[in-house]
């Protein structure tokens, strides 16, 4: 793979095709995890989804384990990215709140103090740009936070609670009106990949955890469903919504 | 208002820049590429890559990237002199980017507009530089 460079522009000029085989597995990097907006934005451009019909209400259940609280954090911060689809000012406020709830028992309150606020006076200026670009840097606040305190496979969880919510909203919507195009947003093996190498690496103590150990079981019923490009029919789609809601469910239920 | 918002969130993010040298040096660069096509109505990630790299090493970045949306990743270095570049590959290995450019000081950047909703490649590289490594950062926007 050479690089040439153009002599009157300067420009660095690309090989046109590259051995992605041939890449050493060192100088793969992981990968950013999208935040929804990402999805939701191409689901908007191809038609205008109910997304009142997939904001769902946040309930705190009051939950005891770390874990389970990193995943529903990420839940509730898709769920912010819903709410911001759906234009609710006041379940944006809530969602605000309790992500500040959430960080807060998990020790890391201070890192989205300013976010959250930030947040809720977006909300009440209806400034939906600006509540997604807050819910992306309260996400990567909390995150980085918890790495300072050592916590970082703590950090992995909540962009996976946050995956999983944001896949069963997009897997509603797309279920509803179905297009190729649509369903095509979750053919995203690369992610899979991600979460599974994330878990796998987990210390024995964390991937033992009962939900945990759920969450990677349903991920790899997922996997045939989405690797394949093009592959996601109306079938695998209603598949993919009852795992992910499946996993949801228990991720914000009081006894798991 | 959403270019006013992505553009306090460069700003910000230049702020709270620290004065040694760091990776976030390298990305204050990124975010300084990044800033016209934040008026151009991208969402800036708060998420981002980063590391050391020596002369002629590249370094290979996974991303998912959805077809309807379009993307910018602009890299950044600190180091005076340094030469690098940013380019994007779909996953047989295919140059898949729409632009790029990487000829200003500091900054280089690349263009895509997804054909297909998958993973692809973006390729990092120092092509010359004055020291041993190269700290660098990545940034990227959709809209």
């Amino acid at each position: 793979m050479a690089f040439a460079q153009n002599e009157a522009s300067g420009e660095i000029v690309p090989p046109q095709r590259i051995d992605i085989s041939s890449l050493p597995a060192k100088i793969v990097d992981d990968v950013v995890v999208p935040v929804p907006s990402e999805v939701f934005g191409v689901l908007d451009k191809l038609g205008a989804p109910n997304w009142h019909s997939v904001l769902r209400k946040i309930e705190n259940n009051g939950f005891g384990e770390r874990p389970q609280i990193a995943l529903f954090l990420g839940c509730v911060i898709a769920e912010g990215f819903i709410a911001v689809e759906a234009q609710e000012p006041e379940e944006v406020k809530k969602i605000g709140r309790e992500v500040l709830n959430l960080a807060g028992a998990i020790g890391v309150r201070k890192s989205v103090i300013s976010r959250t606020n930030s947040i809720i006076e977006a909300a009440d200026k209806k400034d939906w740009p600006r509540i997604r670009v807050e819910l992306d840097g309260a996400a990567q606040d909390v995150k980085q936070a918890m790495i300072e305190l050592k916590d970082e496979q703590l950090a992995q969880l909540v962009s996976l609670g946050g995956w999983l919510r944001g896949t069963e909203a997009v897997t509603d919507v797309v279920g509803k009106n179905y297009t190729k195009d649509g369903a095509e947003l979750l053919h995203q093996p690369v992610l899979l990949d991600y979460f599974e190498r994330q878990i796998d690496g987990m210390s024995p103590r964390l991937k033992g955890n009962r939900l945990v150990k759920r969450v990677r079981a349903r991920l790899a019923d997922i996997r045939p469903l989405i690797e394949k490009p093009n592959s996601v029919t109306t079938e695998n789609l209603n598949q993919i919504n009852a795992i992910t809601r499946d996993l949801v469910k228990a991720i914000s239920a009081q006894d798991s | 208002m959403k270019t006013l918002a992505c553009f306090a969130l460069v700003f910000v993010c230049l702020l709270r820049l620290p004065l040694s040298a760091t990776i976030d040096d390298a990305l204050s660069f990124a975010l300084e590429a990044a800033t016209p096509y934040v008026k151009a109505g991208y969402t800036v990630r708060e998420d981002y890559w980063g590391g050391d790299l020596p002369v002629k090493q590249k370094k290979a970045i996974v991303h998912q990237l959805f077809k309807g949306n379009e993307y910018w990743f602009w890299l950044g270095t600190d180091t005076e002199g340094a030469r690098i570049s940013v380019h994007i590959y779909d996953s047989e290995g295919k140059l898949a980017e729409a632009e790029s450019w990487s000829n200003k000081p500091h900054m280089a950047a690349a263009r895509i507009v997804p054909k297909a909703t998958g993973s692809y490649y973006l390729i990092v590289e120092i092509h010359r530089s004055p020291e041993e490594r190269t700290r660098w950062a990545l940034a990227y926007g959709f809209r």
